[in-house]
């Protein structure tokens, strides 16, 4: 199912490519397919709708960037709205102070704070855990066990009824460690006792964090329990959990935007130590179901920059060697073609798997090729005859008939650089075009 | 817990009857909308033969034109056949209400396409209510998705003792409170239970079950962590069976359903113990990821029933009808709060009656 979703995400996607203006229409579809992709993640449908919406404006009314072709700006423009709601990291600092845990019931509060007290000790500090769950059978065995294992004290009593005796035991019993975490009971929004003991709590350990976890699988009623939670204590960061299955979070994400904090940690598996700090891109690309986009965005950026690539230039009817020797610099530094083919969440050339390997070998080929030739011959490759050529395959430890290829390739180019200026009057250096000649060369 | 849901299928109910009545309106070019409530029987249709000197004889009503093209109307389309078009903005409308509620995409999507082909194409005869279409539209469609209740107390009854009663699920959900509820109303209606503590991997679960089961008033077949949950499982039944014991409930570790190694255990669980019934438990606050588990579970070690848990988080249950449709298994317990007593046992009409009452 989700599958059958993030390819149709990618069809929307598809439509995009290769065009030079954007299109309403299009980008309509790709609104459409990326609501559903938001919402089967379990992003709140509020959310998404918003979302959606400034998407759309700003795909229709901002310029693409210079070098940066519609589908490529669409998709960045995703990337930058999804990026601003997650992406306000809960810093966290090594200093002493207390954190409050809380959540629904089941959420992994206990194990989270076992994994946050293992994070924290090896970050050097001394840490302490409290164990305020008076409720649940089991609880205070569980978090004393998995302190245990890690050596960290843990304060409880399992016959004490009252959350807040034990919190203010456990504050003067832990007065020695920098850290305290208070692991508390399971409990949701509507629970009116529950809410208000954690406000008690939260007054009483004047708690420097107030830390929401949140299971990924969390659906539609995510938004809702933060919101009550956040006006009874105020949260200041999300944690979530159980990463490791095949939910998406998108409640979470929900969650940090109706509290307006950052997402703190990821728990991701069943040992202590599975615990990481949040990583805003790896979160998006599988909310929406697909290869590293932020990864993209950003090398694209980087591979095309005005000096590499001197457009003018081509536009005016040179171009060298030189600026061939540029162009392929620049592929390069976008990483193996197969890798750039991985990032785009689209495929639009559909190149058999081979088809990677010898295209980006050929290209490291020709560079060392270019690498034999005097300046002059870069400039001008008129210049070069076949005594030249002997003597570039020598330097190159190539065979001549691979430098006719790349003369040819490099002719091959220009013509469609020719194209492009006689054609659409004024196009712009296109790397799409630029990638499917070499797909063409095989 | 259905409440919030109930709410908005009210109202998404309005706007589709609104649409149809749109509809109607649009069909009928007098502009005089026939009352879809039938409030006001259909006009008595005029013999055919009337019709051509009404064109010239004073109409009864002041627009003439419109009165031929309405009395044919009358004749002629006696019914209103419903559009896709009429249906569009209110079934989009429909979607995001169902999507709110968690249930998740798949489920809706057939939901809606339920809905509308009920609904499309239909001939509905002018005196029909409006109402009474749609309610029964997505009455068959919710029907349709939750399926049958699981009856236990009649499940228990019919089979050999001890029954053995298997819950799995993924981490979190419940499992352990679920059977200790479960076994408490077992007791209840006047069975004898034992309890397996096969969560022998998570810190503090053998000492939850069993303050559970001492609560209770069960009897807890226990091993110590990190011992294989099928010999405690299989001890447990031996128990059982040399007691003359009548229900088996047997916990489990939560698993991830992606992860191999702890289903494959599941799936070894299952073999030894060969329980009756495998119930999945899962939350009714999860999102999509109910159905992609559900499915996995049902694949790798089936599933008869479900048990949906947090209940009373939930004003809404979206899930209940995800993990229903997707797995086609009946929901057999409703997780309502943290005392012993708040389970009860789900009934898809009742649910379903009460999500459209105060309609039709």
């Amino acid at each position: 199912m989700l599958d059958n979703l993030s390819s149709s995400l990618k069809d929307a996607l598809k439509k995009l490519a290769g065009k030079t203006v954007v299109d309403r229409a299009a980008v309509d579809d790709l609104v459409k397919d990326l609501q559903r992709a938001l919402i089967s993640s379990d992003v709140n449908v509020k959310l998404v709708m918003e979302l959606s919406k400034a998407i759309r404006t700003r795909s229709l009314e901002e310029e693409p960037p210079k070098g940066m072709n519609v589908r490529e700006h669409v998709l960045r423009i995703v990337y930058q709205e999804l990026v601003r709601l997650v992406w306000a990291s809960t810093e966290v600092r090594l200093e002493p102070q207390i954190i409050l845990m809380a959540g629904l019931q089941g959420s992994g509060k206990t194990t989270t704070t076992a994994k946050l007290a293992r994070y924290f000790q090896k970050k050097g500090m001394k840490v302490g855990v409290i164990c305020a769950d008076t409720f649940r059978p089991g609880a205070f065995d569980q978090i004393s066990t998995l302190c245990n294992k890690i050596n960290v004290p843990c304060f409880g009593n399992p016959q004490e009824k009252d959350a807040l005796k034990i919190t203010r035991e456990g504050l003067a019993a832990l007065k020695e460690q920098e850290l305290i975490i208070v692991d508390t009971q399971g409990r949701h929004a509507l629970e009116a006792d529950l809410i208000k003991e954690i406000i008690d709590l939260n007054v009483l350990t004047k708690a420097t964090h107030r830390w929401l976890v949140i299971d990924a699988a969390l659906g539609q009623q995510a938004s809702e329990q933060a919101r009550r939670f956040h006006e009874a204590i105020g949260i200041d960061g999300v944690i979530i959990t159980k990463m490791d299955g095949t939910a998406k979070g998108g409640g979470a994400m929900s969650a940090v935007a109706e509290t307006k904090s950052g997402i703190a940690f990821i728990g991701s598996g069943e040992t202590i130590e599975d615990l990481e700090r949040f990583d805003p891109d790896g979160f998006i690309s599988r909310l929406l179901g697909m290869g590293d986009l932020k990864a993209l965005v950003e090398r694209a950026n980087e591979a095309i920059n005005p000096e590499d690539v001197d457009v003018n230039a081509m536009m005016k009817g040179k171009f060298t060697l030189r600026d061939m020797y540029k162009q392929i610099e620049a592929l390069n530094k976008m990483g193996p073609l197969k890798q750039i083919m991985g990032m785009l969440p689209l495929g639009n050339m559909q190149l058999p798997e081979g088809v990677y390997d010898v295209t980006s070998t050929k290209m490291v080929r020709y560079r060392i090729i270019m690498d034999s030739m005097t300046s002059a011959e870069l400039d001008e490759p008129s210049l070069i005859n076949s005594s030249r050529m002997q003597r570039i395959a020598h330097g190159a430890g190539a065979t001549p008939d691979e430098v006719r290829e790349l003369i040819k390739y490099y002719k091959m180019m220009q013509r469609t650089l020719k194209g492009l200026r006689g054609g659409q009057g004024g196009g712009k250096f296109n790397m799409q075009r630029l990638m499917k000649r070499f797909s063409g060369m095989q | 817990m259905f409440g919030g849901l109930r709410e908005k299928l009210k109202a998404a109910r309005e706007r589709l009857g609104g649409s149809i009545n749109a509809a109607a309106a649009r069909a009928e070019p007098g502009g005089e909308t026939i009352p879809a409530d039938s409030a006001k029987p259909p006009v008595p249709a005029p013999k055919p033969d009337a019709a051509p000197g009404t064109a010239a004889a004073p109409a009864p009503e002041p627009s003439a034109p419109t009165l031929v093209q309405k009395m044919k109307t009358l004749i002629i389309d006696r019914e209103l056949i419903v559009s896709e078009k009429d249906l569009d903005d209110a079934l989009s409308e429909l979607e995001l209400t169902l999507l709110e509620s968690d249930v998740a995409l798949p489920a809706t999507d057939a939901i809606i396409s339920s809905v509308e082909k009920n609904l499309v194409g239909r001939h509905r005869k002018i005196g029909e209510s409006v109402d009474h279409l749609v309610v029964h539209a997505l009455k068959a469609a919710l029907l349709d998705v939750l399926g049958q209740g699981f009856d236990l107390k009649a499940y228990i009854a019919k089979h050999e003792r001890p029954v053995k009663i298997l819950f799995t699920g993924v981490n979190g959900t419940g499992k352990t409170t679920t059977v200790a509820k479960i076994g408490s109303w077992l007791r209840k209606e006047g069975f004898t239970v034992v309890i397996g503590a096969g969560d022998t991997y998570r810190a503090g679960a053998i000492e939850q079950i069993a303050v559970h089961a001492e609560r209770i008033g069960i009897r807890v077949i226990q091993h110590q962590e990190g011992a294989d949950p099928s010999a405690v499982l299989f001890d447990t039944v031996d128990y059982a069976k040399a007691h003359k014991i009548d229900v088996v409930l047997a916990d489990t570790a939560g698993r991830f359903h992606n992860k191999a190694n702890l289903m494959s255990q599941l799936e070894k669980i299952k073999r030894v113990m060969k329980p009756d019934l495998v119930v999945y438990v899962d939350e009714a606050v999860a999102g999509n990821d109910a159905v992609t588990r559900a499915f996995e579970f049902d694949r790798t070690v089936g599933a008869d029933a479900v048990v949906l848990t947090k209940a009373d988080m939930d004003s809404r249950g979206g899930a209940a009808i995800s993990i229903a449709h997707t797995i086609g298994k009946p929901l057999m317990f409703l997780g309502v709060g943290q005392a012993y007593d708040d389970i009860m046992p789900f009934d898809p009409a009742t649910v379903v009656e009460e999500l459209l009452e105060g309609g039709a």
